[in-house]
């Protein structure tokens, strides 16, 4: 009985969650006529899946699709590169100011990224940078996050695997990323699952750094597209469902490490 | 060269570009919003006097600041103990050794890796006064019909739903891995002698769950305190009905990127970052009091 209404509960949490993408999936397969309607239904009675294929048509999508990944892969990328550097250094390394460094790191976490805005917005203009793939990235490739992450894990690693590898004469790079990383794959995949996932997202820095539709992300091409459309929403639920599948295919595959990886940052 | 000095060159060189980025991207700009927040300046002549704390008397007299101010806090105050309390009750149901439970953690996380810019707009569709799903709901279950997005009064209950919407998962998330630290001797301790579900709830889960409490009360006291990005795909570029939906981070926004006025964007922005710092030191303060044996 008490199981009853935990399921219960946890049904109604559910819908509330899932409704949104339910509603989203069911109004992009209406046709016209079906989509304003006084007496809502779930199911079409036309299915009109070319509502795809316009709203693709409408829009360069397939640009916005291609920033997305391209400014997400790299910064992922080089965040996972100098973020594993960094932690190297840090976990294993005994360097003259290291402490200090490291809580000064941690420090620029508690500095909203928002309140560095105007000034990142101000650099980036003087380096001719806005409109450019480089403006986008490049403030983004570090995150002190992935260091922390990256940090904790190679300190849980037994010290005679490192020890053996600098025995053998390897510099601290090639120890890092020739036997290092190969053994830590859980910790840079959630790194990079949570960069990855971040970047794809990243809103506010686009809109400012891109005002030219070639260098529009999926969420900034979105925004605009429904500006455009105005109330066109079965055109928009189906832009919308192409804009966030990508990413939901990418979270089912990678959830366990991702999760993972969001708990372990709560209990420290 | 002594193996330590040579040992520090190394280790300095590993974390070059670290240094680099971290200190043009974020120390310089921590440094310059400050500087700029004296200073009135448009962005582009080269013109920029220094008007002292003309900027910060200016915002603190500016009745839209005011708003942006009330709005945020308010937004604070319901958003995180909803949040918090919703959260840990999913992750208590989650708990309960129940079947499915990672197809219940996976639906309650997809809206937190789903860019707000297209869940926004299934929002707005939903929240639609004529045609959206959300009238339709209410009119059958007898209530009247609103219209949530050009009254200015649901303006704030518009961005609270869109945010514990989206944060859900991700607090449950952490509560159940809190939840999992805590050892299940202490509750068949319990057991034994004869406890009921609330005193073990309110004796042995609240007070052992209570670091991760602290950790997720600060992060999303921070995240609240930002809230941006619901209002602006929700309402475009006006802050809502009468600028119902003006808040800290969108007053910066307007005040930067609307007007051009820099020392202003710049003096926001820092008021907002001295709110959350003092916010996280009262916070981890209070922390200092907490249980951590789990």
């Amino acid at each position: 009985m008490k199981k009853f209404w935990a399921y219960a509960v946890l049904v109604v949490l559910c819908l509330f969650v899932l409704g949104p993408f339910i509603w989203m999936l069911a109004t992009s397969v209406k046709p016209d006529a079906e989509v304003l309607t006084a007496v809502p239904h779930l199911f079409p009675e036309h299915w009109a899946f070319d509502n795809y294929a316009k709203a693709w048509a409408s829009a360069p999508f397939a640009r916005y699709f291609w920033n997305s990944f391209l400014v997400s892969a790299l910064e992922t990328l080089f965040d996972l590169t100098f973020g594993a550097m960094a932690a190297y250094a840090f976990a294993r390394m005994d360097f003259i100011g290291r402490n200090v460094l490291f809580v000064a790191l941690l420090a620029t976490m508690m500095v909203p990224g928002e309140v560095l805005l105007i000034p990142n917005y101000i650099t980036v203009s003087n380096l001719n940078w806005l409109n450019t793939y480089q403006g986008l990235i490049v403030p983004w490739m570090v995150s002190v996050f992935t260091i922390f992450l990256m940090r904790q894990f190679f300190l849980g690693l037994p010290r005679e695997v490192f020890e053996a590898a600098e025995l053998d004469g390897c510099g601290p790079l090639r120890t890092l990323f020739g036997i290092i990383m190969p053994i830590s794959k859980p910790i840079w995949i959630t790194s990079a699952l949570i960069k990855f996932v971040g970047a794809w997202n990243a809103f506010l820095w686009v809109l400012i750094i891109a005002n030219s539709s070639d260098y529009y992300t999926l969420p900034i091409g979105l925004i605009n597209f429904s500006t455009d459309v105005g109330t066109v929403y079965n055109q928009l639920m189906a832009a919308a469902t192409f804009s966030v599948v990508p990413l939901i295919i990418l979270f089912l595959f990678g959830q366990r490490y991702f999760i993972e990886g969001i708990a372990r940052s709560g209990i420290k | 060269m002594s193996f330590r000095l040579r040992r520090t060159v190394t280790a300095y060189l590993m974390l070059l570009p670290t240094l680099v980025l971290i200190g043009v991207f974020v120390v310089y700009p921590i440094v310059d919003s400050f500087i700029i927040s004296f200073f009135k300046w448009d962005m582009l002549s080269p013109n920029k006097p220094f008007v002292g704390l003309q900027n910060y008397i200016y915002i603190f007299q500016d009745p839209l600041f005011h708003t942006a101010l009330k709005n945020t806090v308010l937004y604070v105050v319901f958003f995180v103990p909803i949040v918090l309390v919703l959260g840990l009750l999913t992750a208590v149901l989650l708990n309960m050794r129940i079947r499915l439970l990672p197809l219940f953690r996976t639906a309650f996380f997809i809206p937190y890796v789903t860019s707000l810019a297209a869940t926004g707009i299934v929002w707005q569709w939903i929240f639609n006064d004529q045609f959206g799903l959300l009238n339709y709901l209410l009119e059958r279950v007898g209530l009247s019909a609103q219209d949530w997005l050009n009254e200015p009064r649901w303006t704030l209950f518009n961005i609270i739903v869109m945010g514990v919407w989206q944060n859900l998962g991700y607090v449950a998330v952490i509560f159940l891995a809190g939840l999992q630290n805590i050892s299940r001797e202490y509750y068949e301790a319990a057991d034994v002698d004869g406890a009921t579900p609330w005193q073990k709830f309110a004796r042995i889960t609240v007070p052992l769950l209570s670091p991760t409490t602290y950790f997720l009360l600060i992060l999303t006291t921070i995240e609240a305190f930002k809230v941006f990005l619901q209002i602006y795909v929700l309402y475009g570029e006006t802050a809502g009905p009468n600028n119902s939906g003006m808040t800290l981070l969108y007053y910066m926004f307007t005040k930067g990127f609307g007007d051009y006025r820099m020392g202003y964007a710049c003096a926001s922005a820092y008021v907002l970052f001295l709110i959350v710092f003092i916010f996280t030191l009262a916070q981890m303060a209070l922390s200092r009091r907490v249980h951590y044996e789990a």
